[in-house]
């Protein structure tokens, strides 16, 4: 099978980590992008996939948190409930021309979760956006329980 | 997992993937032996193997040339179902629904725009919105955009848009029917909103070329090419629009696949019989997204048009750009076929493949009937294009189906390191090629060495007989999303 796991790239800043953990790798896919993220628990998972997302679309060391949204995402399953929180987020970033940079699970249970987001409108002046996320695949999506915590993978349709 | 299986040699061009386990079919690929190696180097002979499962699927589970690892379905992947015991799966035509490519020539010569490329591609840059939720100058209301998913780029002509005349080189006209605007969700609206008339980002482009070589004199006549004329190709789709469509009935298709009892060996192969319920929303809001895309081609082939007289200062007469044919290559749609010489309808999924319908088709263009419809297959943007047209060896072998495009040889990652340190807009400007980018990261993804050379794809087509070739064109300028 070619996917080619690549060398950590991205490094999150992340506050509350006793371990050094590979949280996020880049995976290989012949026409698009895929990422391994590794957290602690389950909210830090879907928190760092979320800035993991953020991180592929586009520069987010100029973006402040002057806008706050709250939003909730429900799904039969956990794989499910993962893409369609990913595909929430990528939605209002599109929709609503923002970029978002800090991501905070307030709850995450039974298929349902709830969470605030800040970041800023989209300034084309002070903002690099790099790329368009088409969608969050359910190709080769794994998000599951390992020994460090909790791990996901999943592949974008850029 | 593409190493492991067993190819059988069928001709120089044709490989087969015998039946298996639980495959209904056989799986082909069209390629030569020297591709073969690089194709099995992933996992789209496999995607291919898998799609052979889907219940109904009739004669083989195909695979173009140019086939890539996708997502359930391989890219290059064309299948045919049933309508009575098969499937449709919005797999197999894609988030990008109804992507494809719009050829236009003109009556200018490569010497007369040479010297001015630069000055156009900045003008073509400033018309034609790329890039990153890129919000086009056209916004429109949800109430209007139900109208733009039922009139497709008839709804763009009768805004001004373009003419009545393109309408007849587009594939189904521009507008397909069937579209249900109903079964379309809030979300989508939103997300077409302020995306019409935009080329949207990854590998969607528009190119300034001119025809660099002729293939097949009698072909070129009738399409009106002739050697170093400029020509412009528009690559692109159904934006955030068809996205969110492909989205949302992946989701509802997964709790279909329960329902129907039936077994995948991939989730995002999704599906549900053609004759259910949640089959036909699909169709009915898919083909809402292939009548977006048509509309948003042709606002932007319109908005080409202006940049090239705003460019050039002239008008549009004596520049003359027009549409020579327009074809989808990310669709699903009912098609009547032959199989075991009885004519049959069936639903054909095309997932970076494009309709390929022999001389003498009716829905080949009156003018072009003589030849076969018109094939446009865009390579990378430092080397070729080619124009192709269909044959009745497609009609016979692959529901009248040929190849995309070159296919990427690399992955995004590995492009952006290969153009680490070099300035790949410079390298392309030193061989009289004008590139903008909405960022250099967008241009460098892009190299061309990304891509396989697209030659050997349409080589192979035309050596296997599924298409024939007409002309290459190379490019000037490009503008890439």
């Amino acid at each position: 099978m070619y996917i080619a796991q690549v060398v950590v790239r991205y490094r999150l800043q992340i506050q509350a980590i006793k371990v050094s953990l590979p949280i996020v790798r880049q995976i290989d896919h012949t026409g698009d992008i895929g990422l391994v993220v590794t957290a602690h628990t389950l909210q830090q998972l879907f928190e760092h996939a979320a800035r993991a997302m953020f991180e592929v679309i586009g520069e987010l060391g100029n973006v402040q948190t002057q806008q706050r949204v709250e939003l909730s995402v429900e799904a039969d399953d956990l794989e499910s409930l993962f893409v369609r929180w990913l595909s929430e987020l990528n939605f209002r970033h599109i929709t609503d021309e923002l970029m978002f940079c800090q991501f905070h699970i307030l709850s995450i249970a039974d298929g349902q979760l709830h969470a605030e987001i800040q970041g800023e409108p989209i300034d084309a002046n002070r903002h690099t956006i790099y790329t368009e996320v088409k969608a969050i695949t359910y190709h080769h999506l794994r998000v599951e329980k390992v020994s460090e915590g909790w791990q996901a993978q999943f592949i974008f349709d850029m | 997992m593409g190493n492991d299986l067993k190819l059988k040699k069928i001709s120089d061009y044709l490989w087969e993937i015998p039946k298996s386990g639980k495959m209904q079919v056989p799986a082909r690929i069209y390629a030569t032996r020297h591709m073969l190696p690089k194709i099995l180097s992933d996992n789209a002979p496999q995607q291919a193997a898998n799609v052979a499962h889907l219940p109904g699927i009739v004669n083989y589970s195909m695979a173009m040339p140019d086939i890539h690892w996708g997502y359930g379905f391989p890219i290059g992947g064309v299948a045919a179902f049933d309508l009575d015991r098969g499937v449709i799966s919005p797999g197999g035509v894609g988030y990008d629904i109804n992507c494809g490519v719009r050829l236009m020539a003109s009556k200018l010569t490569r010497d007369q725009i040479a010297p001015r490329m630069q000055n156009l591609v900045a003008h073509l840059f400033d018309s034609v919105p790329t890039g990153v939720g890129a919000s086009g100058k056209l916004h429109v209301k949800n109430k209007d955009l139900q109208r733009v998913v039922a009139g497709g780029a008839k709804w763009a002509v009768s805004n001004g848009y373009g003419s009545e005349s393109d309408l007849e080189y587009i594939e189904e006209n521009g507008r397909i029917d069937g579209f249900e605007p109903d079964f379309v969700s809030e979300k989508a609206y939103k997300r077409g909103q302020k995306q019409l008339g935009t080329l949207g980002s990854g590998n969607h482009f528009l190119e300034v070329g001119y025809v660099a070589e002729i293939y097949d004199e009698q072909a070129a006549s009738a399409l009106g090419l002739f050697p170093d004329q400029v020509t412009v190709i528009i690559h692109c789709g159904s934006r955030g629009f068809g996205y969110q469509v492909c989205d949302d009935f992946l989701a509802l298709m997964d709790a279909a696949i329960k329902k129907y009892g039936i077994e995948l060996p991939d989730r995002q192969l999704a599906c549900a019989p053609v004759q259910s319920n949640e089959a036909q929303r699909y169709l009915g809001a898919m083909r809402c997204a292939i009548n977006y895309a048509f509309a948003n081609r042709q606002i932007i082939a319109h908005n080409t048009k202006l940049a090239f007289e705003a460019a050039l200062r002239q008008g549009s007469e004596k520049i003359g750009l027009r549409t020579v044919y327009e074809v989808a290559h990310n669709i699903a749609k009912i098609e009547m076929h032959e199989v075991n010489g009885k004519k049959t309808k069936l639903c054909v999924h095309r997932k970076g493949a494009t309709r390929a319908f022999a001389p003498g088709h009716t829905e080949v263009p009156q003018a072009y009937r003589h030849i076969g419809q018109p094939v446009l297959i865009p390579g990378d943007m430092g080397r070729y294009s080619y124009v192709l047209v269909g044959t009745e060896t497609a009609m016979q072998e692959t529901f009248g189906s040929t190849c995309h495009g070159a296919g990427r040889a690399m992955s995004r990652n590995k492009a952006k390191k290969v153009a680490h340190g070099r300035d790949v807009r410079q390298e392309l400007e030193e061989q009289g090629i004008y590139v903008r980018g909405a960022s250099r990261r967008t241009i460098d993804e892009e190299i061309p060495e990304a891509y396989k050379d697209v030659s050997e794809v349409v080589d192979t087509c035309a050596n296997a007989g599924i298409s024939r070739k007409v002309a290459q064109l190379r490019p000037l300028g490009c503008i890439k999303g």
